[in-house]
């Protein structure tokens, strides 16, 4: 890849696309931070305790905490031992949403999490390793008159971690146990109005079946769900960057078919990332919408997966061929080395994703970590996946490295030169550190921008205005990998100065602008006559080594 | 006054469990937040504004919150969670575009304005009342817990939901304890007219304290002594707590608190105890146990020169006391 349009562009211009471009991306942010609303709301319920009289049920009755048909309620367990109440016939009975509220299709996923409270009682322990089984059954119902129709029904069992923070005497009972949060349920979609969550704790003393698992007081549901409002301004932003990224993709693969030879590995490298950036871009979401597809939430980790692994091959090649050492690249298998970790750690990751989202799809209840084998088995895959993270970062660093030695390496033979490969070396050299210097400016502002909306509240009040930080965080950092892509795809494009346009100022190169452009034809014709510029290079860089 | 119906049984199951914790909290104290304390109502013309006064202002009106809380999630009323003047602004829609205000919100909400309305006076006392029934509020809000859920890319941390949750009731209490004992005394009380100078001056002097202290205007009456006037009992035939394997320090000294430092002797009466054993228990309801027999040893407070033992009977749940008289 050679004459690419940032060479050749004046500092003018240069400064002009960089001032557009932040813009823009001062645009994403604020567009986060000051039309979105926060991107998820967490909705606490607190089952209700229904009274299931009946001893042999034919047919699933179901339970509601609220409005019509309510259930037979209990306001605490010490009414039911008084009235002879047994733990079988306890039905915890939540309604999402809460009363006069419905669900949207623009919430996008819902996933619950479940807490016990659990009263420490002298002689009724928690014990070591307790399991906790759960036969839940979950419907659904679109009007609040129709009946209960049912989605999933399950028996989960989940391990209780639990531990007792003040001393284990008599007066601290009736104190609750402090327990990790337990993952319930995740649903890929929100196509319905009322949901209603039915759960039974059964206890079989042969089986030992929820037994010691200690005095259960109360179970607490928090759901999860993204706003509506961000919903709406994320697909809004999608619906406006895919049509930018394409034309700017289509110009650019124009471009390189306009030259006469085929194009180089980077030029390819660069397209395909525009292509991984486009597919994530696509608001496919818009049919969320409109149909039930819970697969979405899935298909959305896939997307990103394929264009992280985009991002990372595209750095490792980009510095692989700037790397200056006079070896032939130029093709794929050059980079197996570190191409493979990016690729079996992102596989790694799938297979795990497909464990946990995958099987969600058939059983919203299911969870890879309630079960010990399955928990070695994500740990395994997350540790293998991170392996493969350390792995591609030891081979970048060392990358970036080798062409920064390469790079002094060079500047002190440049003058030595003659001007067709001075001008070529520079060219490269300044590439590359553009590059290098964007990339790293984009991913130090990610990196600043998740720890402050990690450690944020949430949201900064200015004034009159509410900044939501978290919002603004999704949009920008979003906006930015977009228009990182959009800028690489413009600025690395292949320039067409040579066809006369003769206005070089040359911020890189330094040598008089008259002499400039016939030398400049003339190297910019052998490359595009030889495949690549790195034959030439290679042996007459070898013999100016020499 | 269809609201109040709505939310008044909450509220005065949010009111008794606050006078329930202040009962656990001060059992090992000379004063041990009697019946008689639940009495907020402004008629009293006795009404005292010490220390205690403060603690009892706080839990209740945190209970009060607390109970409302815990029933919005539980479904029980209508417009909770949804503050539309809080996110139906922007937007416009509330729930569905930016989601509600969490339920605690509401609880403050509705609890300021039921246990702030029963105070009707504009005296100093009003003020302190008003200010330690948010210093309440702010103890649950003080003791809440935040909670993060990660739920990024398979479940990574790129994307995550932060909320605040309810801690037990007892953390609330505990907390209160805490203040009270740190409590501020303000002297308003000599010369306090009701002219608007006054007022003025007692607004100025509650606004310049932090809203999460208790404030008191007056000291404590000595709580040894029966007190009729005051309706005070005194801590004669009140048991304390001795020689216990896993008491803090505070109940250690219960008994020197109580007793000792009020005048009174310690008797200490053995009484056997039949109490339920080796239960199966499940999580709910169903016990099936066995009754044991130990012997537990307790000890009161009698006055000096008449320490024997007598016939006294306390009971719990499932426990009963058969006393055996001190040789």
């Amino acid at each position: 890849m050679a004459g690419a349009i940032i060479e050749n562009m004046s500092t003018k211009k240069l400064v002009i696309v960089g001032v557009t471009l932040l813009l823009f991306q001062a645009f994403a942010f604020m567009v986060g931070g000051l039309i979105a609303p926060r991107p998820t709301t967490a909705a606490h319920y607190l089952a209700t305790k229904c009274v299931d009289t009946v001893k042999h049920r034919q047919e699933t009755k179901w339970f509601m905490p609220w409005g019509h048909n309510q259930c037979d309620k209990i306001r605490t367990f010490d009414e039911a031992t008084a009235k002879k109440i047994e733990a079988n016939n306890i039905v915890f009975a939540v309604h999402i949403p809460l009363p006069n509220k419905e669900m949207s299709p623009w919430f996008q996923f819902m996933l619950v999490i479940l807490q016990f409270d659990i009263a420490f009682k002298m002689l009724n322990q928690i014990d070591e390793g307790a399991m906790v089984t759960i036969d839940v059954s979950l419907a659904y119902r679109d009007d609040s008159f129709s009946e209960w129709t049912e989605m999933a029904h399950s028996f989960e069992q989940r391990k209780l971690n639990c531990n007792f923070t003040t001393a284990k005497t008599f007066e601290n009972e009736g104190r609750y146990y402090e327990c990790d949060l337990l993952p319930f349920m995740e649903v890929g979609s929100v196509a319905h109005k009322y949901y209603l969550l039915n759960i039974r704790l059964p206890i079989n003393e042969r089986k030992k079946v929820n037994v010691g698992i200690g005095e259960i007081k109360d179970i607490r549901l928090v759901s999860i769900h993204q706003n509506g409002g961000f919903t709406k301004v994320w697909f809004a932003m999608k619906t406006f960057l895919t049509p930018s990224i394409l034309i700017i993709m289509i110009w650019y693969w124009r471009r390189i078919t306009l030259m006469t030879r085929p194009p180089v590995l980077l030029e390819k490298v660069i397209l395909a990332l525009g292509i991984s950036m486009t597919f994530i871009n696509i608001p496919v979401e818009w049919f969320s919408i409109g149909f039930n597809w819970t697969w979405m939430l899935l298909f959305g980790d896939i997307r990103q997966g394929i264009f992280y692994s985009m991002l990372l091959s595209f750095w490792i090649i980009f510095c692989g061929e700037h790397l200056m050492d006079q070896t032939e690249r130029n093709r794929l298998s050059v980079y197996w080395k570190q191409v493979v970790p990016i690729v079996f750690g992102s596989f790694c990751l799938f297979i795990f994703d497909m464990c946990e989202r995958g099987v969600q799809l058939t059983n919203p209840f299911y969870s890879i970590w309630a079960s010990e084998v399955g928990t070695e088995l994500a740990m395994a895959f997350i540790i293998v996946a991170g392996i493969c993270a350390c792995l591609y970062f030891l081979f970048l660093c060392f990358m970036v490295f080798q062409v920064f030695r390469n790079i002094s390496g060079k500047r002190t033979s440049l003058p030595a030169m003659s001007k067709a490969r001075r001008l070529h070396y520079e060219g490269l050299i300044f590439r590359f550190k553009f590059l290098m210097l964007v990339t790293l400016a984009c991913a130090a502002m990610t990196v600043i921008f998740f720890i402050i909306s990690q450690v944020n509240e949430g949201h900064w009040q200015w004034g009159e205005h509410t900044v939501q930080v978290n919002s603004a965080f999704f949009t920008g950092v979003y906006g930015m990998w977009n228009l990182y892509v959009f800028a690489i795809m413009f600025l690395y494009a292949p320039s067409h100065k040579r066809y006369g346009d003769d206005q070089s100022s040359g911020q890189c190169i330094t040598g008089d602008a008259g002499a400039n452009s016939g030398e400049d034809t003339q190297l910019t014709t052998t490359i595009t006559h030889v495949d690549g510029p790195t034959k030439i290079y290679k042996m007459t860089g070898k013999e100016a080594q020499e | 006054m269809l609201a109040y119906l709505i939310y008044s049984s909450s509220v005065a199951a949010g009111a008794q469990s606050g006078i329930e914790e202040c009962k656990y909290q001060f059992a090992w104290d000379r004063w041990n937040c009697p019946e008689r304390a639940l009495q907020l109502s402004t008629h009293s013309s006795l009404r005292s504004a010490n220390r205690e006064t403060a603690f009892v202002h706080a839990i209740s009106s945190a209970g009060v919150m607390y109970t409302l809380t815990r029933n919005c999630s539980l479904g029980d009323f209508d417009n909770c969670g949804c503050d539309d003047s809080r996110n139906g602004q922007r937007g416009g829609h509330g729930w569905l575009w930016g989601g509600c205000s969490d339920n605690v919100g509401f609880g403050e909400a509705i609890s300021k304005q039921f246990v702030d309305a029963l105070e009707t006076g504009q005296d100093a006392r009003a003020a302190m009342n008003l200010h330690n029934n948010e210093a309440g509020r702010k103890a649950v809000k003080g003791t809440m817990q935040r909670t993060c859920k990660c739920h990024g890319v398979s479940g990574s941390c790129t994307t995550q939901t932060c909320w605040l949750q309810l801690p037990e009731f007892r953390e609330v209490g505990n907390y209160l304890k805490e203040k009270y004992h740190r409590a501020l005394k303000v002297d308003l009380l000599r010369g306090a007219g009701n002219s608007a100078a006054s007022r003025g001056a007692i607004a100025e002097t509650f606004s310049s304290i932090s809203r999460k202290e208790l404030v008191h205007l007056e000291d404590s009456p000595d709580y040894c002594l029966e007190n009729r006037t005051l309706g005070l009992p005194g801590t004669e035939g009140r048991e304390c707590l001795k020689k216990g394997k896993n008491l803090s320090k505070w109940e250690k000294r219960s008994c020197k608190r109580l007793c000792g430092e009020c005048g009174l002797a310690v008797e200490e009466r053995k009484a056997e105890m039949v109490s339920s054993c080796n239960c199966k228990f499940h999580w709910c309801c169903a016990v099936k146990c066995e009754q044991c027999r130990k012997t537990v040893t307790k000890y009161f407070c009698v006055k000096k020169g008449i320490q024997r033992g007598r016939n006294e009977s306390a009971g719990s749940r499932r426990k009963s006391l058969r006393l055996k008289k001190k040789h």
